[in-house]
């Protein structure tokens, strides 16, 4: 799976740029500001629909402009899917897949593999729970439409109840409540029994990646949660999602009169901590910086390869800035990927990659991207 | 800004549902230019509605008389009715013909983002048909969305109380079209949710 094109207009710093990446690796070489982690930016967009870098919307708009646009040809085993995406200063964004619109958001993600290696992937270890949720729910998403159409419904019965506690407080209707917490109940069951399955998968990818990144073996996913015991989590399949439904439903009735008084939900999948231990210690309080460095890219490592495998094809890899804070050992294991599929890399110096690939420069911040003949610019 | 008449009529259109400014301006320049009498059968015929279609005092379908169609035809099944949310709804279900009750229309679905609870639809009205009419069955058909299921999972704790069944239609899939064409979602809930045979 690749890019074949990119087109964009009033993103970001760009009025209007077009691009035809090589199918290899593409090197972007430039100094801070020269508009290199944009233009990933704008590629990550095509495949998550959002910013990598969690800018809402508005930001991506250049200054002064009346929108953004992003368009984007990628090639797939079954043909090349056109995708492109209006997002106006005023009003709601659009997008088309093939010249329509796309039934689900979440199709999108699914559809077209890609993972970004970020310079703040140390987060997803040192920073709290909602960092590694949003890694499962995000990998979840992208390996099954129905995990992102789980999520979705999840988060907005969610928000309905939350509103209801917020605006009524102890006023609420008790039954409103109650109907509220039945459909919270079902969808967050599913959202955990998701995360549990996709833990599952995780589990020996992640071990291989780890190993691979320089790390020990003894590198453990477990999944927390204050509602769901841990016989409930680790109970079978097939059973387990009735009783993370009942269990839900009965957190919430028992912490209904706590709920009404914070005016939010305190229970469910969006409080749960998916924990990655090392040799048994918490890695978030107890690794040291080099080894939750390992962990971090083993989380992305993993994901490539989860990905990989699904599609049976190689993801396209964005790497923005990361291979020069990487020692060899690291930075070889992610090297290791690079022929593999197509790579989007940005670097302020351009000797962090070996000369392979399409190595493209810009000589002014109105100038297009140029590339060198070293991929081969035919 | 246009001429004041025709500003008029694009500001009145863009308020509609779905119709956005473009389209807007694109329906008052058709309506300016096509046969007078044309425009005027279209304002009739909003005019006419209006004045002659209200809520029918049991249901609250539309209706040209106190009561619609299906409310005053004494054939229909009493002792069964099938809650959905906006009339638009009842002709889908009608086309069917498998079902011989009859309905009642809510206005809607509980959504608190939207500022509507139980309070905001005919919740009352429909509590109050139970006894009057010695309903024993409620088939819950609101939309198969987040805020369509809670207000079903409400109708249920609401009336069951009152020693009335509360059903909700089951979702499936299309009939008639291919398996590899169902939405995956559909089809996944649909195997979670399938029955011995
Ligand atoms: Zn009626």
């Amino acid at each position: 799976m690749r890019v074949v094109w990119l087109e964009l207009r009033d993103f970001r710093s760009y009025d209007a740029v077009s691009l035809e990446p090589g199918p290899g690796v593409n090197v972007f070489i430039g100094d801070n500001g020269a508009g290199k982690t944009n233009l990933l930016e704008a590629i990550g967009y095509l495949s998550a629909l959002r910013s990598f870098r969690g800018a809402p919307d508005a930001a991506l708009i250049r200054d002064g402009a009346s929108g953004a646009v992003i368009r984007g040809g990628i090639e797939r085993a079954s043909g090349e899917v056109r995708v492109e995406i209006e997002i106006p200063a005023e009003g709601r964004r659009r997008i088309l897949v093939n010249g329509k619109r796309p039934r689900r958001h979440g199709d999108v993600a699914a559809g077209i593999p890609m993972v970004a290696f970020l310079p703040d992937d140390l987060d997803l270890v040192k920073r709290g729970p909602a960092q590694r949720r949003d890694y499962l729910d995000d990998l979840g998403a992208r390996l099954s439409p129905s995990v992102g159409a789980n999520l979705v419904e999840f988060e907005k019965a969610l928000r309905q109840r939350n509103t209801l506690l917020r605006r009524e407080g102890p006023a609420a209707d008790l039954l409103a409540l109650e109907a509220w917490d039945e459909r919270v109940a079902t969808a967050g069951a599913r959202v955990v029994e998701d995360r549990l399955d996709l833990i599952e998968q995780l589990r020996p990818v992640l071990g291989a990646a780890h190993s691979r990144a320089g790390g020990g073996s003894g590198i453990e996913v477990r999944y927390a949660s204050a509602w769901a015991g841990a016989g409930v989590v680790a109970g079978g399949a097939n059973r387990r999602l009735p009783a993370l439904t009942d269990s839900l439903r009965e957190a919430l009735s028992a912490r209904r009169v706590r709920d009404l008084e914070q005016r939010t939900t305190t229970a469910g999948p969006h409080r749960d901590e998916p924990i990655v231990e090392l040799d048994g210690r918490s890695s978030r309080s107890q690794a040291s910086q080099g080894e939750q460095r390992t962990i971090a890219l083993s989380l992305r490592l993993a994901a490539y390869d989860l990905l990989a495998a699904h599609h049976d094809t190689a993801p396209v890899l964005l790497l923005d800035d990361v291979l020069s804070e990487l020692d060899p050992t690291r930075a070889a294991a992610v090297l290791e990927l690079l022929p593999r599929g197509q790579v989007f890399v940005t670097t302020a110096r351009d000797d962090d990659v070996a000369a392979v690939g399409w190595r493209w420069t810009r000589s002014g911040h109105d100038a297009s991207w140029q590339s060198d003949d070293a991929g081969g610019t035919g | 800004m246009f001429e004041p008449p025709v500003q008029r009529l694009i500001d009145e259109l863009a308020r509609l549902p779905g119709i956005g400014r473009k389209s807007a301006q694109r329906l008052a320049f058709h309506l300016l230019h096509v046969e007078e009498a044309d425009a005027v059968r279209l304002g009739d015929a909003i005019v006419a509605m209006r004045r002659e279609v209200r809520l029918c005092i049991r249901c609250f379908n539309v209706t040209a008389d106190e009561q619609c169609s299906i409310c005053r035809d004494t054939r229909r099944d009493p002792s069964v009715v099938c809650v959905v949310e906006r009339a638009q709804d009842i002709p889908v279900l009608e086309r069917t013909q498998e079902f011989a009750g009859r309905y009642h229309v809510l206005g809607g679905a509980i959504s608190p983002i939207e500022g509507i609870g139980p309070d905001q639809l005919r919740m009352q009205e429909l509590v109050r048909r139970m006894d009057d009419e010695g309903i024993e069955e409620v088939i819950a058909a609101t939309n198969p969305t987040v805020e369509g299921d809670t207000t079903a999972l409400y109708l249920a704790r609401l009336l069951k109380p009152l020693g009335v069944r509360v059903t909700r239609l089951a979702s499936g899939l299309p009939v008639g079209g291919d398996l590899d064409y169902a939405d995956e979602i559909t089809l996944g809930r649909a195997l979670a949710g399938r029955k011995e045979l």
